[in-house]
């Protein structure tokens, strides 16, 4: 996904303080954020849309400190993602008071690469998809990224198992992504 | 040969010549201890991988619902968690002595091996003694401590606690009877006594639509051991065989009754 001209004015327009490209760029970013929280499967819907809250809170904070507009949406979804684990972490019973994640700073997020590449890599991805076995972690990763519908837990009653167990298969994917995608940035495609 | 870590993500980071070339090449092809790093920690490449990978559904409309009222402001703190129960911590103690009990008295109570071959010289990867406790949660949020073959019902989740005597990776499969074990999920272990945790958070295992015998297995694997899901499998078929290796296999059996939560 490259990120639009849309989301890139208004980053923009709100860097320069106009109070409705704020709104704009909620309006515009957030069923993506969404779709990634809801990935969660053992979030309940309030907490879900708590983390929403809290997270385009902290984005919209740190935004005089975003030097390229066009990294943006990547920084946002990161700062939801750690607001997500953060969350899930305090669930966890017997784990002491731990730091919370530090959101990420702007300057530790590159700008996404050129659309003509992102357009490549999707295109990677969609392979990584087909190659996978069939059986139920192919059928888990088609439902929430392919058809894009169902949240983690909405799949997780669909195909009869746990919650956690379709967000442990959504991650292992993820997993497999991000050694992609690594492996890309070593051998230069990406910088 | 060497995986991702957090000391060679800083090496990366650093774009240390070495490292670059050994992970460019190395990470050409799949490798699934690399990739289960990379799934459970947190690193610059989170926000592409999500944006690559929710760019593949079509696109929504922006949402109207919501839209109007941008969250500028910190949002109330989280109010529904309920602080850990005491009697959790309870059960858990008690899980964590008698673990850490049965891992120094078995050896002691079984004397030395005999009948065992000298030591070679041969340095291997290090083996994981692993026990391996587990909790019922209700509906009610009550939580008993089960011993392995007892009874629970399907409206139960099971809480997994480990004790292993040094660090690795673990796979963590559930067997219902008569059946192939179904691959839960990849773990990292820590030297100790820990909570099985995946990457979001302490792992339950939900019994809805169980019912019968089901086992909850373990297979972990030392660092330097392969650690792929054949190995798993071999480990679990050669389950009772404790010198099989590679992998050290720790079984739980529960047996789901559908219904209320038992007493405790």
């Amino acid at each position: 996904m490259g990120e639009t001209d849309d989301v890139t004015d208004a980053v923009r327009r709100a860097t320069q303080g106009e109070s409705s490209a704020f709104s704009e760029l909620y309006r515009l970013t957030r069923p993506l954020v969404a779709r990634m929280v809801a990935g969660f499967g053992t979030l309940d819907p309030d907490e879900a849309e708590d983390i929403l809250q809290e997270s385009y809170v902290r984005a919209f904070r740190g935004l005089p400190q975003l030097k390229t507009a066009g990294a943006f949406t990547p920084w946002l979804l990161t700062i939801a993602r750690n607001r997500a684990r953060t969350r899930l972490e305090r669930r966890n019973l017997l784990q002491r008071l731990e730091e919370e994640r530090a959101d990420p700073t702007p300057e530790t997020v590159p700008a996404l690469p050129p659309t003509l590449q992102v357009e490549r890599d999707i295109e990677v991805v969609r392979q990584l998809i087909a190659e996978l076995p069939e059986g139920e972690e192919k059928k888990t990763v088609q439902l929430f990224y392919i058809e894009g519908q169902l949240s983690a837990r909405e799949i997780a009653e669909q195909l009869g198992v746990g919650k956690s167990t379709v967000t442990m298969r959504l991650e292992r994917f993820r997993g497999r992504i991000k050694r992609e995608l690594l492996q890309r940035v070593l051998a230069g495609r990406w910088d | 040969m060497r995986h991702l870590d957090a000391a060679a993500m800083a090496e990366l980071a650093q774009r240390d010549p070495a490292a670059v070339a050994w992970f460019r090449e190395h990470l050409a092809s799949p490798c699934e201890v690399c990739e289960t790093f990379l799934a459970t920690h947190m690193d610059p490449l989170d926000g592409h991988a999500d944006a690559l990978l929710l760019a593949l559904a079509p696109a929504r409309k922006a949402e109207a619902q919501g839209a109007t009222v941008v969250p500028l402001r910190t949002p109330p703190r989280a109010r529904r968690f309920t602080p850990p129960s005491g009697r959790y911590l309870g059960w858990m103690a008690g899980a964590l002595a008698a673990s850490v009990l049965m891992v120094v008295l078995v050896p002691l109570v079984k004397g030395p091996a005999r009948g065992t071959t000298e030591w070679t010289g041969e340095k291997g990867p290090g083996r994981i003694s692993l026990e391996l406790a587990v909790v019922a949660r209700g509906t009610d949020g009550g939580l008993r401590r089960l011993d392995s073959g007892a009874d629970v019902t399907s409206d139960e989740v099971l809480l997994l606690r480990y004790h292993a005597t040094e660090s690795g990776t673990a796979l963590l499969y559930q067997q219902r009877e008569h059946q192939a074990p179904e691959l839960l999920g990849r773990f990292a272990l820590d030297a100790g006594t820990h909570d099985l945790e995946g990457p979001d958070g302490l792992t339950g295992v939900s019994l809805e639509s169980d019912e019968g015998r089901l086992s909850l297995v373990l297979v972990a694997f030392a660092p330097g051991e392969s650690a792929t899901e054949q190995d798993a499998l071999a480990a679990l078929d050669a389950d009772g065989s404790p010198d099989a290796r590679p992998g050290t296999v720790s079984r739980f059996d529960v047996r789901v009754q559908s219904g209320q939560t038992l007493a405790p």
